[in-house]
């Protein structure tokens, strides 16, 4: 009565087989949520890495910005500039029109964070100007 | 010293008729003639597993209808065959108070007690006979002088047998075929799992790479939060630049002007000079036509507008 009954192998095998039929459902249910968190981190990386280039590079705002404020048409102008750790701000005391016009055209066609902005009016062709961008 | 482990072991006797047992350690057993069927055959082969083949047909018309197991071994130049039911076998133990995590090896009877010269009595019923080298059951009565059977002294041979307790639910042909099977079924499972681990396992990878190629922080819960906050960021920009233009576009009449374009809390302000109440209507059409949504106010001549980014 020593001898392994066969049918003790086979029930055996049956029990491995059910055990590696229910881990292999496991596995198929952790590969799905995986694959959906895969896709998920390289959409939300995709759009991440893009608004993180257009809002949050700080060297490249300062440099494009320099390069607006650096422009002939601006020069009379007057335009402060002041440099902070979470962004910088413009502001001219009063600029003429064709000026306000040229910075305002460039700073809205620009991927600027605009997070404050007061133009007002001072006479027909002049206006004060003050302007906070952030990174 | 050594007793414990030279242990003797007791041997019984099998069959139908015997009285319940009363044991309580392992034993041997050896089956009587009337739970087995056994043929002296002189066979055309060499050696005994070539006789297990043969064993079902040999048996064929002897046989009531039932599931057996078949056993051999070789004397001299013939083979003693034997066919047996394991459940009746089986049966007949437990009606005998043995179980059969209590038996050490089952013997048959005639290989172990062939030797016998005179009948053996088994009990007052039955003795054991050897006629033609075949051990068989006679009653004893038809005996004038038998002896009893002594078991104490035996020396028990190699040819034991092992019952198969489900014999009768699965024959070893079905058996075989299900353990093949699952086998492979179990090879196919357990591969297609080792395959879905690795592609966990590479996706995980990926995703790591993913992390540390874009220098995503940590944990997803932070990404997400900094995704939504420069999302919003983008829609407000967004929404600035087009009202932006909406107002920009707007046609104004002599002695009107922007007079104050303001950005503050994710909101936009604009006011207009030289804008008498009840003539506001044509901006205020304009930019509904651009269908912006906004507030607006007039009062001493200035129209003021508010845009929510």
């Amino acid at each position: 009565m020593n001898r392994i009954n066969p049918l003790h192998i086979g029930i055996l095998l049956i029990v491995i087989l059910a055990f590696f039929i229910f881990q292999l459902g496991e596995a198929k249910k952790e590969l799905h949520e995986t694959n959906i968190l895969y896709k998920e981190t390289l959409t939300l990386s995709t759009q991440l890495v893009g608004l993180r280039e257009v809002y949050g590079d700080k060297n490249a705002i300062k440099k494009s910005i320099n390069r607006i404020l650096n422009q002939s048409s601006l020069k009379s102008a007057n335009i402060v500039k002041k440099v902070t750790s979470t962004g910088l701000k413009i502001s001219s005391e009063s600029m003429d029109r064709g000026a306000l016009n040229s910075l305002m055209g460039k700073m809205l066609n620009g991927s600027y964070n605009i997070a404050s902005l007061k133009i007002k009016l001072l006479s027909d062709k002049t206006a004060s100007l003050k302007m906070e961008i952030k990174w | 010293m050594f007793s414990k482990f030279n242990k003797q072991i007791d041997t019984i006797f099998l069959d139908k008729d015997s009285k319940e047992f009363s044991i309580k350690e392992r034993v041997n057993v050896i089956i009587s003639p009337s739970l087995y069927w056994v043929q002296k055959v002189s066979l055309p082969v060499k050696y005994v597993r070539e006789v297990y083949a043969l064993l079902p047909s040999l048996f064929e018309d002897t046989l009531p209808k039932g599931v057996y197991s078949y056993s051999a071994y070789k004397s001299g130049d013939e083979f003693y065959i034997f066919a047996y039911d394991d459940k009746l076998i089986l049966d007949t133990l437990s009606h005998k108070k043995i179980n059969s995590s209590q038996i050490k090896n089952v013997y048959f009877a005639q290989s172990e007690l062939s030797f016998i010269e005179t009948p053996v009595k088994i009990d007052e019923i039955q003795s054991l006979y050897v006629k033609d080298d075949i051990l068989m059951l006679i009653p004893s009565v038809w005996l004038k002088e038998n002896s009893d059977l002594n078991l104490a002294t035996l020396t028990l041979s190699k040819h034991k047998i092992t019952l198969k307790q489900f014999s009768h639910l699965v024959n070893d042909k079905s058996l075989y075929t299900l353990i093949a099977i699952a086998s492979v079924l179990l090879v196919l499972i357990a591969t297609e799992y080792f395959i879905t681990m690795d592609k966990v396992s590479k996706t995980r990878t990926m995703k790591e790479k993913l992390f540390s190629q874009h220098k995503l922080k940590s944990t997803m819960f932070q990404n997400r939060a900094m995704l939504k906050k420069l999302s919003n960021t983008h829609a407000t920009q967004t929404n600035l630049r087009i009202y932006m233009g909406n107002i920009l576009k707007i046609a104004l009449k002599k002695e009107r002007y922007l007079s104050l374009v303001e950005v503050k809390n994710k909101t936009l302000k604009v006011e207009f000079i030289g804008v008498k109440l009840g003539n506001e209507s044509r901006i205020i059409k304009e930019l509904q036509s651009k269908k912006v949504p906004f507030n607006s106010s007039v009062k001493d001549e200035l129209l003021r507008l508010e845009f929510k980014l």
